[in-house]
Order: structure tokens, then C-alpha cells, then sequence
């Protein structure tokens, strides 16, 4: 079972909570493929020694990740990465995205784009990525 | 065996005429580290003493492992470590003498362990206590308070003497002795860096009453500052339900609130044609905004 070193950065005087830093984190480097299916996550005594945090922080974290479907926990060995895509059903995704883009619209409008001037940004940017 | 390790139920306590707690309540589950904050003269000590039988409520009351903390058996006091803001001990023994001394109250005291702190924190064991610097005496007075590894450790602002690698020492060990034991920890103090590391739960304490007692996250997640920028001047009237702080300035607005909703920014970019950022805010500063804020 492959096991990365990967490491967090933790900032306990952030107004981040420390579990959200951990989560935001490991989905950063499943999205960057530092992280892939199968790997495992540094274990919880691991994480929670380097970076002189409470162990229940970190637990917490891994069951955040647990329930969203990111990793899984396997007996004995820790938390698994899990293949990408079964994050949540369609309309949660849709919902997920709906909410990231809501406030660059509003900025749209604040810079004085009209809608046509907005569907253009957004075609250009959808033709820019691979399908 | 899931009673709180702390209680205390509508604890009141004055000196003279001086009301210095107002009616708290806290239950502190086992497990639980719970840092106590509040500013000086608070009365986080007057809290933690009440609670360990050290002072007497005036009225109400408080607990420890079920039983009443002014009457507590030596069965409770065993598994009960408390580590006061100023350690008083015998200024002409000797640190070796005292830790002895210590040692012999307590059925299971763990001298390997003991030897191993004074080594890391370079107790000086053979000079008189009388000798020491107030930091050598917390660093002392701290090994007295582990040396049974107690289920409920109580410390009065722990590490106000310490420097920041004795501080961090200290964290750790704090942090080595959750992992593996359920463990209750309570402590007060003024380094909210420590706080956010170690406790999972947070205890506000301002007027003698507890202005936010949970999850140190949720804290974090429920206080926010937004930042406003409309397109017309501000009214007078501006107002944010729920918030702790508000300064408006022309267009622009800078509020803190308490309770934090996404809903919260839509309805105010709606109301205002106004650009709201939102901005998280770290243990300290939600202390200063909850301790000056005016509501507005």
C-alpha cells in the first residue's frame, strides 16, 4: 500500500479551523495528483505530532473526508484515497458549483458586464478546458 | 462513567459586595479540553477555584467526577492534577526533596515519567525551590500536577511564565498525554496560539457570566467580518442583525457578526447593491471583537 508524504500545513492561528485547513488540503492535492486513489493519508498520531495540534482535530478532519467519499478508513492501515467522482449525486454538484460561481457574477455586474458580455467570458473559458 | 468530569450549575460567587460570578454553567465531558478565556479580572481563577473546592460558592454549585467539589474523597483528588497561576510549595526543600515529598500522597505516581519530564525541561533538581525563577516554579509545579497522569488536569494559566520552546515543550506533551487516554483538561489563559492548538472547546468568561461556551470551530465558522462595498453611500440606518461590531464609512462598511450565514451575504448584497467579502477571523481577534464590540 503506497504511503505519501504528504504533509499538511497547519496554521493553528488561522481563523481557518484547523480541521477545514486539513480537509481543504488533502482535496488540493488529490485535485494537484499528489494524492491519487489507493494512497494512503499520513495517520492521525503522524499529523497531530508534526504539527503539535490535538489529535481529535485531525480524527475529525479524516471523518469530514470519510463521509464526502474522498477516503476511505481500511482496518489496521489507515485512510485510503478513493477514486474521484462518486463525491455527492449530480444535483449536489450542480448546487456546489451554483454556489462558487454566484459571487463572480455579482463582481460581473459590479464591473458593469451585461449578460452577453458574461456568456461570452464563460464560452471562452469552457472552449480554454479539455472536455 | 460518563458523568462530567467538571459541573458546575448556576455557580454565584461574591467577595463582600463584589459579585464576581454571575450564575455559570458548565459541564465538562470527559475527553474534553476546554480552554477558559476572558480578560483580566474576569474571574477565570475565581472559576477554577470554586470548581476544585478551593473557594465556596456562594450559591449554587459545582461538582468534580459526580461528587461536590467542596467535600471531594481522596479516591476523586487522585485522579485530580491542578496546576495554580502561582506554585506554592517549600522554598527549602530541595526540587528532588519535593518531588519526593509529592510522590508519597499518591498510590500511582510514575517516577519513570516524572524522570523523563525534568530531563526534557531541565528541572534543576538539586537547587532549593526558594531559588528558582517563576518559571522554574511553573515548569516544578506542572511535573507535580503530571506525575499521578491524572484524568482531570486543571491549569491556571499554565504557561504565562514559560517561554515559547518551554511553551511549545509543554503543548506537546499536553498533546502526547490525550493521545492514546481519554483525558479532561481545563485551562485558563491569555495565549490564544496555545488555545487553538490544543482545545476543542472554547469557554468565554466576561461579566461573570459565559458569553460563548462550544466548539472552538464552530466559533470560527459562526464569527466572521464582512466587508461591504455598495454602489451609493450607506444610510444611517445600516444595520446588520446579529452583529458585534459595525463601522460604516461612505460606501464602505466593516461589520463583525456572531452568527455567520451564507443567506446573510446574499440578503446584503440584495439590500445594498453592495460587494461583500467575508473574512475569517482567529481566535484572538474574535476575543477583542467580543470583548469591545458594540452592538450597532
Amino acid at each position: 500500500m503506497a504511503q505519501v508524504n504528504a504533509t499538511f500545513e497547519i496554521n493553528p492561528t488561522s481563523g481557518v479551523p484547523i480541521y477545514r485547513q486539513i480537509v481543504d488540503q488533502v482535496h488540493a492535492l488529490v485535485a494537484g495528483g499528489t494524492l491519487q486513489p489507493g494512497h494512503m493519508l499520513p495517520s492521525v498520531r503522524q499529523v497531530a505530532r508534526a504539527a503539535a495540534v490535538n489529535p481529535m482535530t485531525v480524527s475529525k478532519a479524516y471523518s469530514r473526508l470519510e463521509v464526502e467519499g474522498m477516503v476511505q478508513r481500511v482496518r489496521g492501515q489507515g485512510m485510503e484515497v478513493l477514486p474521484p467522482g462518486q463525491n455527492g449525486t449530480l444535483d449536489q454538484r450542480k448546487q456546489q458549483f451554483r454556489e462558487t460561481i454566484e459571487p463572480a457574477l455579482h463582481r460581473a455586474r459590479q464591473l458593469g458586464l451585461n449578460r452577453t458580455h458574461i456568456r461570452e467570458v464563460f464560452s471562452s473559458l469552457l472552449q480554454d478546458q479539455p472536455s | 462513567m460518563n458523568e462530567p468530569a467538571i459541573q458546575l450549575k448556576q455557580l454565584q460567587k461574591s467577595f463582600g459586595s463584589k459579585e464576581v460570578l454571575r450564575g455559570i454553567d458548565l459541564d465538562l465531558a470527559p475527553g474534553t479540553v476546554l480552554g477558559l478565556l476572558g480578560a483580566n479580572g474576569s474571574g477565570k481563577t475565581t472559576l477554577i477555584k470554586c470548581a476544585l473546592g478551593l473557594l465556596r460558592p456562594t450559591t449554587g454549585s459545582a461538582s468534580v467526577f459526580g461528587e461536590d467539589s467542596w467535600d471531594l474523597s481522596a479516591a476523586a483528588k487522585e485522579r485530580l492534577g491542578y496546576v495554580p497561576q502561582e506554585v506554592a510549595t517549600y522554598p527549602w526543600m530541595r526540587v528532588r526533596q519535593v518531588i519526593a515529598y509529592t510522590a508519597a500522597f499518591y498510590d500511582k505516581w510514575n517516577q519513570p515519567f516524572v524522570d523523563e519530564l525534568c530531563g526534557r525541561w531541565h528541572v534543576p533538581l538539586e537547587d532549593r525551590v526558594g531559588a528558582l525563577s517563576t518559571g522554574q516554579l511553573q515548569t516544578v509545579g506542572i511535573v507535580l500536577a503530571l506525575g499521578h497522569e491524572p484524568d482531570l488536569l486543571v491549569l491556571d494559566e499554565p504557561v504565562a511564565s514559560l517561554d515559547p520552546s518551554a511553551r511549545r515543550q509543554f503543548l506537546r506533551t499536553l498533546l502526547e498525554m490525550l493521545d492514546g487516554r481519554e483525558r479532561t483538561i481545563l485551562f485558563s489563559t491569555h495565549i490564544t496560539s496555545d488555545l487553538e492548538r490544543v482545545a476543542d472547546r472554547v469557554a468565554i468568561l466576561a461579566d461573570g457570566k459565559l458569553r460563548f461556551h462550544g466548539e472552538l470551530d464552530e466559533l470560527k465558522e459562526r464569527v466572521k467580518r464582512l466587508r461591504i462595498t455598495a454602489r451609493r453611500e450607506l444610510p444611517a440606518s445600516f444595520a446588520v442583525p446579529g452583529a458585534l461590531r459595525c463601522e460604516v464609512a461612505g460606501v464602505h462598511a466593516t461589520v463583525s457578526v456572531a452568527d455567520f450565514d451564507q443567506r446573510l451575504v446574499a440578503d446584503m448584497r440584495q439590500t445594498w447593491d453592495a460587494e461583500v467579502s467575508v473574512h475569517d477571523l482567529n481566535l484572538e481577534e474574535i476575543f477583542v471583537e467580543m470583548h469591545d464590540g458594540t452592538i450597532c
